[in-house]
């Protein structure tokens, strides 16, 4: 008898513990690099609100430095070590899904029935080649013209630059070296950033053509990089822009140093760094004929990491993050555009400026989506930086960098 | 017979120093051994964001190693990791002798100056390449301060000729107390008495220094150097942060550029070439150094 009450005993231990153990949620790591408070806020505050709405898993959510988590994709993608749920820039995500960093989740987000909902452009650079989908994207920006109205006004204008030629008299008149002011800053650095502010000038749209990066010898590519390069050699924008983060354009423009800035959507929860200074207002990027506009398409996307602990319930928070309702919610605290067309984001802060950066979307490309993009993206900034730094041709620099882009897009085309 | 009774004790203890450096060589082995092997394997390979996935990549042979040495962009950056390296080293060496012979005197407040010489080692690098962005902008303190002189300063970091002297006078600042530190304790080691008597038989500074000091610091002087290029060959964090390798790799260098190969291009295979090119240098210029150490012992 006593025997049998203490196998009961274990027994009825050993039961409860498995009852114990499968109520645990299952432990999920996500990896951001939100580094503004308003989005590292956000995100924290989002991942606690998931937690608390169900029990299949408790998010962890961890920031890492863009190019520090960058770092660990690509170690991962080696030695397996990823977390369950990473962010991802949008233009880098072609090449983590070549490089196996995230799953195929095609199946799980076509059950949703909410893919038509979102943007062509931002979906697409969640897709592989062949179509398959590996995460969502989350939000979305571009890039547009922030003008300083004073400095126009002082120049003797009372609008924004309408088309190319009239930019390039404004940049002209409104630039005072001698008092260290130009008539445009924007970011020339080195890197991705760079490329993300160079792009709309080489696409820029000349008698009624436009070209992508597969074709940067043509006229209103070489227009494009000729009309930036005469700014620097005239001294019209700081050279110090080949090292320019967009963060240092922003605050040279901020600081009264530049008429005219290439700002991206996020400025716009920036703009009290303006201090009312000055007036100043936005509007579309004036890189070609009136009418038209170029622009680049940014943003993040997220994606389920290969060897996720739960694909299914971690494909349950994506959608959850990325629902109509939260898309419009982050818009607004984050100050970026909805990745859905269903999302009304309702800005309690510069809604005029945020009208024109929407409006842009519609001009705006994407880089690539393409495995190979990082190489297509040096290839373009170095052909840029060689006229700004070491007064190269602009047709001679983009056919150079031609020689490079042109078998990676002849064995891979871009979409 | 005495020979035959020391034989055992001499092999037991060999043995047991075997067994002491066991633990650090099998740490050294997987810790520094096998990523060494699996770098030189990759190198050989064709491994990229193309092929990683699928795990179709073959051997190559040397092919990348070709294509590196072949190619405009790698040849610039091996030019500029010798010149910056040599050219850090000459300057950090030479000032940081100077310095090290003139904090050796005791005069007021010499410990509080070789102090406060001390602080830019201690900072971190990457608050050294944040402070190297800002005084060698356009608008920055250098150019400021040649302004109010009359002079004209160019535009450090945007122009290919000036980017890489703006890089080695930062690394310079850093790397100049560090000789002197090393040194200074190299100088302690030289008795007084030694200068005192070749005082009395008449010897001039001059000669104090050439036939006494460099001499004696023969060793410390080795290890500086050798330390030295080691540090500076395999710079990385500060052209990183003052100009990320740019203008148009005017301030690449190895390790900069096998880290773009690597992390931002994911071209795993020539990045690791250019590491093992990188690896390749240190080693013989370590196996001089070793050189020259047994050839002093002897």
């Amino acid at each position: 008898m006593k025997k049998i009450l203490t196998l009961m005993l274990v027994l009825a231990v050993c039961v409860s513990a498995f009852a114990f153990a499968c109520a645990e949620p299952v432990e999920v790591e996500l990896w951001h690099y939100f580094d503004s408070s308003n989005d590292k806020d956000m995100i924290n505050k989002w991942v606690d609100d998931y937690n608390a709405l169900q029990d299949k898993i408790h998010i962890t959510s961890t920031y890492v430095s863009r190019q520090e988590l960058m770092n660990q994709y690509a170690i991962g993608a080696i030695s397996g070590e990823l977390p369950d749920i990473g962010m991802v820039d949008s233009p880098d995500m072609a090449s983590f899904i070549s490089l196996g960093v995230f799953a195929d989740i095609t199946d799980q987000l076509n059950a949703w029935g909410e893919l038509d909902n979102f943007y062509p452009g931002p979906l697409s650079s969640c897709k592989d080649a062949d179509g398959h989908l590996y995460g969502l994207p989350q939000n979305t920006n571009c890039l547009a013209l922030g003008c300083n109205m004073d400095l126009l006004k002082a120049a003797g204008y009372d609008h924004m630059p309408k088309d190319l030629e009239e930019f390039k008299e404004m940049v002209a008149k409104t630039s005072d070296p001698a008092n260290g002011i130009y008539g445009m800053a924007m970011c020339c650095i080195g890197t991705e950033e760079g490329t993300f502010q160079l792009l709309p000038w080489l696409r820029s749209v000349v008698d009624g053509k436009s070209v992508n990066v597969d074709d940067l010898t043509a006229p209103s590519a070489v227009k494009g990089l000729t009309v930036l390069g005469d700014f620097i050699h005239n001294n019209y924008m700081s050279k110090e822009a080949v090292n320019w983060t967009q963060a240092d354009a922003w605050y040279a423009f901020c600081a009264g140093k530049a008429a005219m800035v290439e700002c991206g959507t996020w400025h716009l929860a920036m703009t009290n760094d303006i201090n009312g200074a000055f007036n100043y207002d936005f509007c579309l990027l004036p890189t070609g004929e009136e009418g038209t506009s170029t622009s680049t398409i940014g943003g993040e996307n997220f994606g389920i990491c290969t060897g996720c602990v739960d694909t299914d319930a971690c494909v349950e928070f994506l959608k959850w993050m990325c629902s109509k309702e939260k898309e419009a919610e982050w818009a607004v605290g984050a100050g970026k555009i909805p990745v859905r067309g269903d999302s009304k984001a309702e800005y309690t802060y510069e809604t005029k400026g945020f009208q024109v950066f929407v409006d842009e979307m519609n001009y705006a490309q994407a880089r690539g989506p393409h495995a190979e993009w990082p190489t297509i993206s040096e290839a373009v900034y170095t052909a840029c930086q060689s006229v700004f730094v070491d007064n190269a041709d602009p047709a001679e620099a983009l056919t150079k960098a031609m020689t490079v882009i042109s078998p990676i897009v002849a064995e891979n085309p871009l979409p | 017979m005495m020979s035959k009774r020391i034989r055992p004790v001499s092999a037991q203890r060999q043995k047991e120093a075997y067994f002491f450096i066991l633990p650090a060589f099998i740490y050294i082995l997987l810790v520094m051994g096998y990523p060494m092997i699996y770098n030189a394997v990759l190198s050989l390979k064709n491994m990229d964001v193309k092929n990683l996935k699928s795990g179709t990549s073959v051997f190559i042979g040397l092919q990348n190693y070709a294509e590196l040495f072949g190619n405009e962009t790698f040849q610039l950056v091996l030019k500029n990791t010798f010149v910056f390296t040599i050219t850090c080293l000459i300057f950090q060496f030479t000032i940081g002798f100077a310095f090290a012979l003139f904090f050796k005197q005791r005069f007021p407040l010499s410990g509080v100056i070789r102090g406060m010489i001390l602080i830019s080692y201690m900072m971190p690098i990457s608050v050294t390449g944040l402070l190297g962005k800002n005084i060698f902008m356009n608008d920055g303190l250098v150019n400021d301060l040649l302004r109010r002189i009359g002079i004209t300063g160019p535009e450090w970091l945007t122009n290919t000729t000036f980017s890489l002297p703006a890089v080695i006078a930062m690394n310079c600042w850093v790397g100049i107390p560090f000789n002197m530190l090393l040194l200074i304790s190299g100088l302690s080691s030289i008795e007084n008495e030694v200068y005192e008597s070749a005082m009395i038989d008449g010897a001039s500074w001059g000669q104090r220094f050439t036939f006494i000091t460099l001499p004696l610091m023969k060793s410390s002087i080795l290890a500086v150097l050798m330390l030295g290029f080691i540090y500076t060959f395999r710079a990385f964090d500060l052209m990183y942060i003052m100009t990320k390798g740019g203008p148009l790799n005017s301030t690449d260098v190895l390790g900069t550029y096998s880290y773009m190969l690597s992390f931002t291009q994911f071209k795993f295979s020539k990045g690791s070439a250019a590491t093992m090119v990188l690896f390749f240098c240190l080693f013989v210029v370590g196996m001089f150094y070793l050189h020259l150490l047994r050839k002093e012992d002897k």
